[in-house]
C-alpha cells in the first residue's frame, strides 16, 4: 500500500479514538516521570478533559455519512456514533467518581494507573462500537477486558479486590475462549473476517442444512461467550464477587461502560451476520427468528435470577450486581423481540441505565467510603444526615425500579412495547419482565426504608466531594429530564441517526 | 449429511495420533524393560542432575523477578520476530508498513519506559 491510498482514508473520523489513545499515552508517561511527591489526583482532570474533547469531536462528526477505513476494520456509522456517545458520557462520569475515590488504605503509587486504565478500557469499547471486522472487534473486546481485570485488582493489599481480579481473569478468559472458538467457526466456514462479506457468504451457504447446523454452533458459542461479558444469567456467576470486591468506580465502570460495550458487540455481530441469513431450508424465516429463543431464554432467566437473588443481599454493591444482571435481562428482551424499534429501545435503555446507575454508584461510593463498610444498614437515616443526597438516591432507585416520571420507566416501557409489537408478540417475556419488576420493588424499596425511616447510627453531616456532586447532579438532571420529556433523547436519536439505515450497508 | 460426516472424519486423524501418542511410550518402556539387564544398585536410585550430587529439596520458591524478566524477554523477542520480515520485505511494503512499525515500536518503547521506571529492570 502506498502513501496516497493511506492518506486517502478519512482519518479525521477516528479523531475520538486518537484523542483517547493520545491522552492515555500522555497520562502514562506523565505518571512515570512526575516526581513521587506530586499528587496524581490531578491526572484525573486531564483524563476528563480528554474525554470531553473526544465527545466534542464526535459531535462534530454526527452529520457525516458512514465512513469505512481500511476495508471496514474501522467503520463509523450511525450505530457506532450513537453508542460511542453513551460510552464517552459514562466514562466521563466514572473518571469523576475515580477522582474522588479514596479507599481506606489509599491508592498510593497506583493512582495514576487507575486513571489511564479507564481510558484504555474506554478505547477498547469504542473500537468495538465502530468496527466491521471480527479481528478488530475481538482486539477491542480484549483491550476492554484486560484493562478491567487490572482495574478490578487495583486495591493491591485488599483481599476482596484480589479475589475479584482473580475471578474476573479466569471467567473472562474462559468466556473469551468460547467467543473466539465461535468466531473461528464463522471464519472457517465463510473464509473471511469482514462482517459484510461474511454475511454474504453465509446467506449463499445457508441453503445447505449442514452449513446451517455449523453456523448454529457458531452462533451459540459467540452468544454464550458474549453473555459472560453482559453478565446475563446463567453466565453471571462472576458478577457479584467482582462487583463487590472491585473499587467502587471500577464497579460503576463494569456495570455501565463494560455492559454497554457487551451489548454493542452482540448487536454488531449477531445482527450483521444472522439477520439476513435464512434460518431453515425453506428460507421463509431468518436465522434470528428461528433461533431467538436462545436469547429469550437468557433474558428470562436473567430477569428472574437477578431479581430473586438480589432480595437476599445485605451488601449494597452485591445487590447492585444482581440488579445489573436483571437489567441486562431487560435489554436482552429488546434484542430477542427484534423489531423496528429495537435499536431505539436498547439505546434509550442503556442511556437511562447509565444515568441512574452511575448516580446510584456515586452515592454508594460516598457512603461506603465514609463508613468503611458496604452493608445496606449504613444507609440508615441518610435522610437525616443529608436530605439532598437521600432525595437524589431515591430518584435513582425509583428510576431503577421503573416508576413513572423517571428515565428508567420510559426505557422499560419502550422495551415492553417493543416486545408486544412484534408479530408474534413476546407475551411470556413481557410478563416475566413485569413480574421481575414487581419483585425488584422489594429490594429497591428496602433501601428507601433504610434511608427515610430508620434512625441514623451517626448524626455526622456528609461532605460531598466536587466530583461525586457533579455526577449526582448530572445523573439526576438526566434521569428526570428523560423521564418527563423522553422525546428530547429520542428526537436527538432520530434526527442524527435516522433509523440506523447504514448499519448493514 | 456428507459435509458433516467428512467434517467429523477429520477428527479421525486426531484420534489416530492420540492412540499413537499413548501407545508409543507404553511400547517403548515395555520393550526397554524386556531388553535391559536388571541389576538394581543404590546409586541408580538417586536423582540424575547433570552429574552433580543432588542436594536439598527440588521444590523451592524461585524469585518472582525471573518471571518478569521472562515476560520482558518474550515481548522484545516477539518484537524482533515482527521486525525481521518487515525489514526484509521493506521495499514491497512501503511507507504504510513503516508507519505501522513506528507505532508498534513506540508503543513497546512506552512499555519499556514503564518497566524501567517501575524498577523491573533492577535486580532487587
Amino acid at each position: 500500500m502506498n502513501l496516497d491510498t493511506l492518506l486517502s482514508y478519512e482519518w479525521g473520523h477516528m479523531a475520538p479514538e486518537f484523542i483517547i489513545l493520545a491522552v492515555a499515552a500522555l497520562l502514562s508517561l506523565l505518571d512515570l516521570f512526575l516526581p513521587k511527591s506530586y499528587n496524581r489526583r490531578s491526572l484525573a482532570w486531564i483524563a476528563l478533559v480528554g474525554i470531553l474533547v473526544a465527545v466534542v469531536s464526535l459531535i462534530g462528526l454526527l452529520d457525516s455519512k458512514s465512513v469505512s477505513i481500511l476495508h471496514d476494520t474501522f467503520r463509523l456509522d450511525s450505530f457506532g456514533k450513537a453508542f460511542k456517545l453513551i460510552l464517552l458520557i459514562g466514562a466521563a462520569c466514572v473518571i469523576l467518581l475515580a477522582e474522588s475515590y479514596e479507599p481506606k488504605e489509599g491508592l498510593k503509587e497506583y493512582r495514576g494507573e487507575f486513571y489511564y486504565l479507564f481510558l484504555t478500557g474506554l478505547l477498547g469499547a469504542m473500537v468495538m462500537t465502530s468496527s466491521g471486522d471480527l479481528i478488530t472487534l475481538f482486539v477491542g473486546l480484549e483491550l476492554l477486558s484486560i484493562s478491567s481485570y487490572i482495574l478490578a485488582g487495583m486495591r493491591k493489599k485488599n483481599p476482596g479486590s484480589n479475589e475479584a481480579a482473580m475471578k474476573y481473569v479466569i471467567n473472562g478468559g474462559i468466556s473469551t475462549a468460547i467467543t473466539l472458538f465461535g468466531m473461528s467457526y464463522l471464519y472457517g466456514l465463510s473464509g473471511t473476517t469482514n462482517l459484510k462479506e461474511m454475511s454474504g457468504a453465509m446467506s449463499a451457504q445457508a441453503a445447505n442444512g449442514q452449513f446451517l447446523y455449523l453456523y448454529g454452533l457458531a452462533f451459540f458459542m459467540v452468544l454464550i461467550g458474549l453473555s459472560f461479558k453482559l453478565a446475563s444469567a446463567p453466565f453471571h456467576m462472576w458478577a457479584p464477587d467482582v462487583y463487590q470486591g472491585s473499587p467502587t468506580p471500577v464497579t460503576a465502570f463494569l456495570s455501565v461502560v463494560s455492559k454497554t460495550a457487551g451489548f454493542v458487540i452482540l448487536l454488531r455481530i449477531i445482527l450483521t451476520l444472522f439477520l439476513t441469513m435464512p434460518g431453515d431450508d425453506t428460507q421463509k424465516l431468518s436465522f434470528l427468528e428461528t433461533h431467538s429463543i436462545y436469547i429469550s431464554c437468557l433474558a428470562g432467566i436473567s430477569i428472574i435470577a437477578g431479581n430473586v437473588i438480589a432480595l437476599r443481599q445485605r451488601n449494597i454493591k452485591r445487590m447492585f450486581a444482581y440488579s445489573s444482571i436483571a437489567h441486562a435481562g431487560y435489554i436482552l428482551v429488546a434484542i430477542s423481540a427484534l423489531g423496528y424499534f429495537t435499536f431505539d429501545a436498547v439505546w434509550f435503555y442503556l442511556l437511562a441505565y447509565l444515568l441512574m446507575n452511575l448516580g446510584a454508584f456515586a452515592v454508594i461510593q460516598l457512603i461506603t467510603d465514609s463508613s468503611h463498610s458496604e452493608d445496606i444498614a449504613d444507609f440508615a437515616g441518610l435522610y437525616r444526615r443529608s436530605p439532598l443526597l437521600a432525595a437524589g438516591f431515591a430518584v435513582f432507585i425509583l428510576s431503577l425500579a421503573g416508576i413513572p416520571g423517571t428515565a428508567g420507566f420510559i426505557g422499560k416501557l419502550n422495551i415492553f412495547m417493543n416486545a408486544l409489537m412484534t408479530d408474534p408478540g413476546h407475551f411470556v417475556l413481557a410478563s416475566i419482565m413485569i413480574a421481575g419488576t414487581v419483585i425488584s420493588y422489594f429490594y429497591y424499596f428496602g433501601i428507601m426504608t433504610q434511608m427515610f425511616f430508620r434512625p441514623a447510627a451517626s448524626t455526622e453531616k456528609i461532605k460531598v466531594p466536587a466530583g461525586i456532586g457533579a455526577v449526582v447532579v448530572l445523573a439526576l438532571a438526566g434521569t428526570i429530564l428523560f423521564g418527563v420529556a423522553p422525546n428530547t433523547a429520542l428526537d436527538f436519536l432520530h434526527n442524527n441517526f435516522g433509523s440506523f439505515n447504514d448499519f448493514l450497508k | 449429511m456428507d459435509l458433516l460426516n467428512s467434517y467429523q472424519n477429520n477428527y479421525l486423524i486426531v484420534f489416530v495420533f492420540l492412540c499413537l501418542g499413548i501407545l508409543l511410550p507404553i511400547v517403548a518402556l515395555f520393550l526397554g524393560k524386556l531388553l535391559r539387564p536388571h541389576k538394581p544398585e543404590e546409586a541408580k536410585y538417586t536423582t540424575y542432575e547433570s552429574g552433580i550430587e543432588p542436594f536439598h529439596d527440588s521444590r523451592i520458591q524461585f524469585n518472582v523477578r525471573y518471571y518478569i524478566f521472562a515476560l520482558m524477554f518474550v515481548i522484545f523477542d516477539v518484537e524482533t520476530v515482527f521486525l525481521y520480515p518487515w525489514a526484509v520485505a521493506y521495499d514491497k511494503l512501503g511507507i504504510f508498513a513503516l508507519i505501522e512499525m513506528l507505532i508498534f515500536v513506540i508503543m513497546l518503547a512506552i512499555g519499556l519506559i514503564y518497566a524501567w521506571k517501575k524498577k523491573v529492570l533492577r535486580w532487587m
